[in-house]
């Protein structure tokens, strides 16, 4: 049994739902607030996460930072060095989606060589009328990052544990991984 | 060769910031690298070993994997308060075997041993061995 500690970034544009997903998440559907309120700095969110069919659980620390570009290099300094990332985009706004190659290349600056292991998240399924991204391109471009893709309502409470459930899967297939590599070491010594 | 293992004379592990049952922190000072605690995730990580009684230690030889930035402390006390900071330093990445480094103390007195990774390679580093020169 092993509790593991991972860093999650959540970045996207501004008012596309990062801080109603994760307190969705770490409220377990208790808390969406209707009124918009910009984040302006970063927030922090924790919340435990079982692994299935193990003992493990992964603590995840999710930072959420500010979407506003004047707000980011304030932001940036709090990111410290990622775990694991997630990016969100609204379904209904191309832009949103534009943007988040940009997110990833400020990701990266941050990640010092390391892998980092992340989630592409689709959000506003609910506003199926206005969307402007189709699922299939999203996951395109999600694979192209190696990147997992979900799609989420953070309004309607639809599938919003799935992306902080799969980047905590990929940081304990990464743990055990580096596990094994330094097991072997001695093989070899 | 160091013969003698930390704890066989009778320093323990007393607290370390992750555990992983499988690599219990008690590894670190049992003499042997094959065995080996992990951190399970951020930084910074720490371990204090309590010494059986207070030691003048001149070398601190650490075997470990994939830690970058490494701070140690001491006091010279029975509780974990008024630690001083001793050493500061920087290992080199390498890749595929461990890191041995030996740290100079230079005869100084301490009870405990506290080791504070501030950054590691890697989102996770292990610790094989520490032993002591006194």
């Amino acid at each position: 049994m092993v509790k593991l500690r991972a860093r999650c970034l959540l970045l996207g544009d501004a008012a596309v739902g990062k801080s109603a997903l994760s307190q969705m998440f770490s409220s377990d559907g208790a808390h969406f607030h209707k009124n918009y309120s910009m984040t302006t700095g970063v927030e922090l969110h924790t919340k435990c996460v079982n692994i299935p069919e193990t003992t493990d659980s992964v603590e995840l620390y999710i930072i959420d930072s500010a979407g506003k570009e004047i707000f980011l290099e304030f932001c940036e300094k709090m990111w410290g060095q990622p775990s694991v990332v997630c990016v969100l985009f609204d379904l209904t706004s191309q832009q949103s989606f534009d943007s988040c190659s940009q997110w990833m290349d400020r990701v990266r600056a941050h990640c010092r060589g390391m892998q980092v292991p992340g989630v592409l998240v689709g959000n506003k399924s609910d506003l199926s009328e206005r969307r402007e991204v189709q699922t299939t391109v999203a996951q395109e471009w999600a694979q192209s990052q190696g990147l997992d893709y979900q799609e989420t309502s953070a309004k309607e409470m639809e599938n919003c544990e799935a992306p902080f459930h799969s980047v905590a899967r990929a940081f304990h297939a990464l743990y055990q991984e580096r596990r094994e590599t330094i097991r072997n070491l001695h093989v070899l010594a | 060769m160091t013969s003698t293992s930390l704890r066989s004379l009778g320093a323990k592990v007393v607290l370390a910031s992750s555990s992983d049952e499988a690599q219990p922190p008690q590894n670190i000072i049992d003499g042997n690298t094959d065995t080996f605690w992990m951190s399970t995730g951020m930084f910074p990580q720490e371990f204090i070993i309590r010494l059986a009684e207070s030691t003048g230690i001149d070398l601190v030889t650490i075997d470990s994997y994939n830690v970058k930035s490494l701070k140690i402390e001491k006091n010279t006390l029975d509780t974990f308060s008024d630690f001083q900071l001793v050493a500061e330093t920087e290992f080199e990445l390498t890749e595929g075997q461990l890191q041995s480094n030996a740290i100079s103390l230079k005869g100084t007195t301490a009870s405990h041993l506290r080791f504070i990774i501030t950054s590691g390679y890697d989102h996770v580093v292990s610790v094989h061995r520490v032993s002591i020169q006194t």
